[in-house]
């Protein structure tokens, strides 16, 4: 019986082994997170950048304690690379959101979204503290 | 032949074959994500010398206005700043060939102390201006000249305030301010008793953050005259506040000269001169803008026109793209940085030596 059944258990350990390469094809498929990392990294250095640059002459504050949310729309469309759609929300000390209109330049093209958060100190004769968020992706 | 043989030599086979073809699977499979694993390494690396080069002051930190300095490390960072990337404007304007101090590229390649490591250096106005003249109108005493004017982003038009400069032998006229939707047509009239060549310096700034700016220059003249390429009489080089106008042959006599920037203009003074060059001290203008400087004169029976920027952009130094055949591993990293109060865009590319 038993070496009459030797054959068989061979071909399942052929299936077994053949499960085993295969199961290693899906943990492989894991190895590809850490590109779609990097280029969120990248994505969300230029954002950052571009709120700094903004910010380095109190521009930022400014335009926040103005409302002047066009104009903040058209500075950050015009300093981020062309191809990249943003998303603005500010926020006060509280984290009530004080934007009236929508600060964005259009729809995003995929789910690869990436988010920088940046605290900002107007400049003015009153002080006054904002919570930006940005969320930035590859425009539609 | 016994039928366990049989499956045996079946489950044998089977298991080479699924063993072999697993195998010629997984390398196929497997081999981009291990290639990305090594890519992400390099990029990493290769985002930390980019930012290293721009916010370091490298050594010493004043290489940059000094001009018979060559840096031992290598850094464009402003001294002192408080700032992260602000550039200082001698050390970018020492990385363009035109300028008579600039450092090679293997200058730079030794400071930078990284022997596989090529690079590519661009630093320019976020957004470009292009001149163009449309139509020319000679009158009996004055002749028009119509032009074209576009502020634009990659092809997308930009919101900006325009200022212009006229500069020609012993006149210089400045316009109003006029707003750009991306395109603008200008008239420009000259008297027919001017000199020419003159030159229609354009000035450009973001309707919405006055810190962006970009600059353009346009020479022209009546259709009869030859117009020369930028640097034909003269080698323009300014550094640590001081232009450097060397003479590119003999008897070149230099008229006026003009610092310009968007909002203010000044006539520069000769402060030194000798057979082969002549210095000028450039004023510093509190203006978010760069520098322009005008040179005019005449060669023999000539008049010319020469101008360059200050600081002095656009720049691309490194491995040309023709290069990027025997580099692999290229990376481009964009930032944007500040020059004396001004905003503008500065990408670095990094690769290493084909494998």
């Amino acid at each position: 019986m038993k070496s009459k059944n030797g054959g068989q258990i061979r071909i399942i350990e052929a299936f077994l082994a053949v499960l085993i390469v295969f199961s290693s094809f899906a943990i492989s498929a894991n190895l590809t997170v850490t590109q779609t990392t990097r280029n969120h990294d990248n994505l969300a250095s230029i954002g950052l950048q571009t709120l700094v640059q903004l910010d380095s002459d109190g521009s930022l504050g400014k335009y926040i304690d103005d409302e002047d949310w066009s104009t903040l729309r058209n500075s950050i469309n015009l300093v981020l690379p062309a191809g990249t759609a943003f998303n603005l929300t500010v926020y006060n000390g509280q984290m009530q959101q004080i934007n009236t209109e929508v600060v964005s330049n259009g729809g995003f093209s995929s789910q690869d979204i990436t988010f920088v958060e940046y605290v900002c100190a107007s400049q003015g004769s009153n002080f006054h503290c904002y919570v930006i968020h940005l969320y930035l992706g590859v425009a539609a | 032949m016994p039928a366990i043989s049989v499956d045996t030599f079946f489950a044998c086979s089977l298991m080479v074959l699924l063993v072999l073809s697993a195998m010629a699977c997984a390398s196929k499979f497997l081999y981009p994500h291990i290639s990305n694993a090594v890519d992400v390494n390099i990029a990493e690396r290769y985002e930390s010398v980019s930012r290293h080069l721009l916010l370091n002051d490298g050594t010493p930190s004043n290489w940059g206005q000094n001009r018979q300095t060559t840096p031992e490390t290598f850094g464009l960072a402003k001294t002192g700043s408080n700032n992260p990337y602000e550039l200082d404007i001698d050390k970018v304007s020492r990385l363009n060939s035109e300028n008579l101090y600039s450092m090679s590229y293997a200058q730079i390649f030794t400071a930078l102390e990284m022997s596989d490591v090529s690079f590519r250096i661009e630093v320019e106005p976020v957004f470009e201006v292009a001149v163009n003249q449309t139509a020319a109108f000679e009158g009996a005493n004055e002749t028009s000249y119509e032009f074209e004017i576009l502020t634009e982003k990659q092809g997308f038009s930009v919101q900006a305030d325009l200022k212009f400069y006229v500069v020609a032998e012993n006149y210089l006229e400045t316009s109003h301010d006029c707003v750009s939707n991306g395109r603008t047509h200008v008239n420009i009239t000259l008297p027919n008793d001017v000199n020419k060549p003159a030159l229609l310096v354009v000035f450009a700034r973001s309707t919405s953050n006055a810190r962006i700016i970009s600059f353009n220059a346009y020479t022209f003249a009546s259709n009869s005259t030859e117009l020369n390429p930028k640097g034909t009489f003269l080698r323009l080089s300014p550094l640590n506040y001081n232009l450097n106008a060397s003479l590119l042959y003999l008897g070149i006599n230099l008229s006026d000269v003009y610092a310009l920037s968007f909002n203010y203009f000044s006539t520069l003074t000769q402060n030194a001169n000798n057979s082969q060059s002549v210095t000028y001290d450039i004023p510093r203008f509190l203006d978010p803008s760069p520098t322009l400087i005008v040179v005019t004169g005449w060669n023999s029976t000539s008049f010319f026109t020469e101008w360059t920027a200050y600081p002095q952009i656009p720049i691309q130094t490194g491995v040309s793209s023709a290069s990027s055949t025997v580099l692999s591993h290229v990376f481009a990293y964009t930032y944007l940085v500040t020059i004396d109060l001004a905003i503008y865009k500065c990408t670095v590319w990094l690769g290493g030596p084909r494998e």
